[in-house]
């Protein structure tokens, strides 16, 4: 597509990452205001879907450092007991 | 035009940013206290700790590149600056964004 196809189709989905201004956006509620976009540009969707495939691969590891931090403590609990 | 927000700038962001968000009515807090976090540095080191962060994973947090608080800076009127436009992402998300 051309520059002004890109620019016509912007204005006409208006992506809420392009045409919010002003002080009500902010780091902690930007990330929502996108996911909740049904019409994100080119630009957004990509940022959008590399930082939830990088947000779910974060999530998988700190689950699995959760299980390595938790199994030698439960084994110290078990030896107490005993 | 920053009254009464909180913000983190990351050690990689210029003092004369910085100055500006406070001159604008801005203050200056933790990363996790503030409204705002900005960065110009991706891989910066207190910037990777925010996109390890929970509050990253669970979307409560998106990085802004402080170029951001230049373009206000700039800009005529100041309130018409799209904030969406300086999302900074992780630094190993970067290569996709240039599109
Ligand atoms: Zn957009």
């Amino acid at each position: 597509a051309t520059d002004t196809d890109n620019s016509s189709k912007m204005l006409k989905y208006r992506c809420s990452g392009c045409i919010a201004v002003g002080i009500s956006l902010n780091s902690r509620n930007f990330s929502k205001l996108l996911h909740s976009c049904p019409y994100q540009c080119d630009r957004h969707k990509v940022i959008v879907e590399a930082e939830d495939r990088y947000k779910s691969e974060l999530r998988k590891s700190l689950i699995c450092n959760k299980k390595i931090l938790l199994t030698p403590r439960r084994r110290q609990r078990l030896s107490n007991e005993s | 035009m920053f009254q009464g927000q909180c913000g983190w700038f990351s050690s990689s962001v210029s003092r004369d940013l910085r100055q500006f968000w406070v001159a604008e009515g801005g203050t200056i807090s933790d990363p996790r206290a503030a409204d705002f976090l900005f960065s110009c540095d991706a891989s910066h080191p207190d910037t990777l700790r925010i996109y390890q962060s929970l509050d990253y994973i669970e979307d409560n947090a998106t990085v802004f590149h402080a170029c951001y608080l230049s373009a206000v800076a700039k800009a005529e009127m100041k309130n018409s600056v799209a904030l969406g436009h300086f999302i900074l992402p992780p630094a190993c998300l970067q290569q996709h964004d240039e599109v």
